[in-house]
């Protein structure tokens, strides 16, 4: 018998015509998630199969729980034997060492050339485990332990273990966005939400030093790095903000300090979207939260950009959103105390309804296309890949 | 020299004595300072981390550096017990555990705790039925270890968890793993809790950690960080840290390769001592072959371990730990005062080569019938 690692797709079998693009972007994303294990990935229009060495195998499961597009994770046994005794014998072997007092079996049969249906296969099976191992029962309603067999045309599956995948679309069936992350709770969850969607992610941060310390910049890193999980390598695109923040904090009237800024971060972004072919900006707004999310904020701040702003947190509350960043384990780096550019400076009055107008008078007041073109200019671009703070320190490590 | 005693501690690997150097030399700052040799620190040690967690399949936040595994232990059952008094006060542990676990139970019942200790059956492994009984509804903490240190019986952890779940879904389970790790492949997501510790392969002395599920509260035992949530106060030891990382890394190449090889060596031992009618092999079918405990009953034990040392061959009696007693696993396991009174320990390593276990064979022989002619 050899293990194997059978991958079910969830929503993807409806998408008909595109289905050969989702699968191999699927397996693609499954090969390079798993390409240090020494893996075989194969597939057929229902499911795809990881073959490996019985040590990965933990690893294997453990790192497809965080892939979109799967709607389950079986650890199974395939067995090219398709004589009834074998089969039965197979089953008994598999479930000697689980604790269990009722039990059911079903069978798949898509072999139709097999001598015996599947219901009756089940009942073969059945009655040779109850011979064999004292103190059973089968409960076909609420069984505690559920055997699945499958026959194929020139092997058995066994199931044996089976988690629940993410769901969602393979990441980069959709193509690319950019997310807006800084260091707080909400962006990195923002950023989960919509690769689960299909989108592949690179990220903008904007830092203020020394405003902003190199503690707050290795938070965004760890964050981007939790991301990496879902997301394949990440490219981090760090602008420096210094002087823009400064410039706006010496001349434009302070409650409308938070809503300038948001509209630099806005144009900036639209223009790094637009080099990275990122055909949307994603961020962790959640309408209400604070002065520069009201409706009326949004919309002052998302007029100075043409492409589309996906909020996936608009309408979550906070507490919505601190599970599911504890979900994906951002939550205990994300509180971590670090000012980061959205915190420093922040006036005691902001505006709750800023008007587009004032916005667009203030702003005359600095010479803020020279300076975005500035910022730009610093930009630095990080890989952000799975382990790639390990490689750095491969020498000693 | 042959050195046959891998189970109470190993050599340091030459890599990880180079690690220790240069991060001992260009890592001078404090990883928790804010300036940039803290954070050129900080840095590493969270690499390092990460390194561990990856190849533990854990979470890098689930990890809690300790001195090595006597104070995992101390902190995983005190903690525990200390940070679940509300719930019940009953903690279930097995007869084949490290002495450092019943060192602490006997403290943890000076506080008002009971202990139950679970059966196991004549092969050594874990009485299902026994520890279903056990369980109750006040039972905080189950600790059993992954592999027994003397006689290096492996426990089924997966079936033990289902088990101990099934009667009280509340119930934490702890494993001391020091003797597993590096040596067979382990899920750490069979337990809540499990201890861990450097020097057992080809690690510094002096680092161990703690796995801790992020889902499981405990209180520190220490106390000296002003943060909330440090399990473990002190400044971060980054050159035994970052040596702990590399040695994991080492220990978990070829870990079945290296298994195939080692039970190769340990039947080669084994079928010559089965020449001898004195001498009884404790080793049952859930047997590691990294350890092979073996009854010498006609010779004591320490006078055998002299002998063999005179020719610069070492071996132990059953654990350094607890050296000079009776072996009590083999005493759980076969119930028989003589047999565990003469055992002694040969512990292997993939290091171990064909030639020195010859060599051993023949000294052992030499030694065992001289010395088995005085009785």
């Amino acid at each position: 018998m050899q293990k194997i690692v059978i991958i079910k797709y969830g929503e993807l079998s409806t998408k008909k015509d595109n289905l050969n693009f989702f699968l191999q972007t699927l397996k693609q994303n499954i090969q390079e998630l798993l390409k240090d294990l020494e893996v075989t990935v194969t597939n057929d229009f229902g499911r795809m199969f990881v073959e490996s060495k019985e040590e990965n195998f933990l690893k294997i499961t453990e790192r497809l729980q965080k892939v979109f597009g799967i709607h389950e994770i079986i650890v199974g046994y395939r067995d090219s034997s398709l004589d009834l005794n074998d089969i039965c014998n197979q089953v008994l072997s598999l479930i000697s060492d689980k604790d269990f007092s009722t039990f059911k079996v079903e069978t798949k049969r898509s072999n139709k050339k097999f001598p015996l249906t599947s219901v009756e296969v089940s009942k073969k099976v059945g009655s040779f485990i109850l011979k064999n191992k004292a103190g059973l029962k089968v409960d076909v309603k609420n069984p505690e332990l559920l055997v699945n067999l499958e026959i194929r045309k020139t092997e058995v599956l066994y199931y044996g273990e089976r988690i629940k995948g993410l769901g969602g679309y393979p990441v980069g069936t959709l193509g690319k966005g950019l997310l807006m992350l800084s260091g707080g709770i909400d962006s990195p969850v923002a950023g989960f939400m919509a690769i689960k969607r299909g989108i592949k992610l690179e990220a903008i941060y904007f830092e203020s030093p020394p405003h902003t310390s190199i503690q707050a910049k290795n938070k965004v890193k760890m964050l981007a790095e939790k991301l990496v999980d879902y997301n394949g390598a990440l490219k981090l695109h760090v602008i420096n903000f210094t002087k823009i923040q400064e410039e706006i904090l010496k001349n434009i009237p302070h409650e409308y300090l938070i809503t300038i800024m948001r509209r630099m971060m806005y144009r900036i972004s639209a223009i790094i979207a637009s080099r990275r072919n990122c055909h949307i900006l994603v961020n962790g707004e959640s309408i209400g939260q604070v002065a520069s999310q009201t409706l009326t904020s949004m919309k002052c701040i998302n007029e100075v950009v043409k492409i589309p702003v996906i909020r996936p947190l608009a309408c979550f509350d906070k507490l919505e959103i601190i599970a599911l960043a504890k979900k994906i384990d951002t939550y205990e780096t994300s509180i971590l105390p670090y000012e980061d550019c959205c915190t420093i400076f922040v006036p005691d009055h902001p505006v709750i309804n800023p008007s587009i107008q004032k916005a667009q008078e203030y702003e005359k007041l600095i010479p803020y296309e020279e300076l975005i073109y500035e910022a730009i200019k610093t930009e630095e671009v990080i890989n952000i890949d799975k382990l790639s703070s390990i490689e750095k320190y491969r020498d000693i490590l | 020299m042959i050195y046959l005693d891998y189970s109470a501690t190993t050599p340091v690997s030459y890599d990880v004595i180079d690690t220790i150097n240069k991060v001992t030399k260009e890592y001078i700052g404090n990883s928790n300072s804010l300036h940039s040799l803290g954070v050129k620190s900080s840095e590493l040690l969270k690499s390092a981390t990460d390194q561990i967690a990856s190849i533990l399949g854990v979470s890098s936040n689930e990890i809690v550096y300790t001195s090595g595994a006597t104070e995992s232990n101390n902190l995983a059952l005190i903690g525990t017990a200390l940070a679940n008094r509300k719930k019940g006060n009953h903690i279930i542990v097995s007869k084949l555990e490290h002495p450092s676990i019943y060192a602490i139970c006997n403290y943890l019942e000076s506080l008002g705790f009971e202990i139950s200790y679970v059966k196991n059956d004549s092969e050594g492994l874990i009485d299902f039925d026994d520890l279903k009984r056990l369980v109750r509804e006040d039972t905080i903490l189950v600790s059993i270890c992954a592999v027994n240190s003397e006689v290096g019986i492996r426990q089924p952890l997966k079936m033990i968890r289902q088990i101990v779940k099934k009667e009280n879904f509340g119930t934490l389970i702890h494993s001391d793993m020091t003797q597993a790790i590096g040596k067979v492949s382990v899920n750490l997501h069979d337990v809540d809790l499990a201890s861990i510790s450097a020097h057992k392969i080809y690690g510094p002395k002096g680092i161990g950690l703690l796995y801790k599920n992020s889902n499981v509260n405990i209180v520190p035992i220490m106390y000296g960080s002003s943060k909330g949530g440090n399990l473990r106060p002190g400044t971060p030891p980054l050159p035994l840290i970052a040596a702990f990382s590399k040695a994991i890394r080492l220990a978990n190449v070829d870990l079945e390769k290296r298994e195939r090889f080692i039970t190769l060596l340990n039947e080669k031992i084994c079928e010559q001592m089965k020449k001898f009618p004195h001498v009884v092999i404790n080793k049952t079918k859930y047997s590691i072959p990294h350890i092979l405990n073996i009854s010498f009953m006609d010779v004591m034990p320490e006078t055998l371990i002299h002998a063999l040392e005179k020719k610069e061959i070492y071996v132990g009696t059953n654990t350094a730990c607890s050296s000079g007693e009776l072996s009590t696993s083999v005493m759980a396991i076969y119930n028989d005062l003589e047999r565990a009174k003469h055992t002694i320990r040969i512990s292997l390593s993939f290091m171990t080569t064909t030639d020195e276990v010859n060599k051993f064979l023949t000294i052992l022989t030499e030694e065992y019938q001289k010395l088995a002619k005085l009785h």
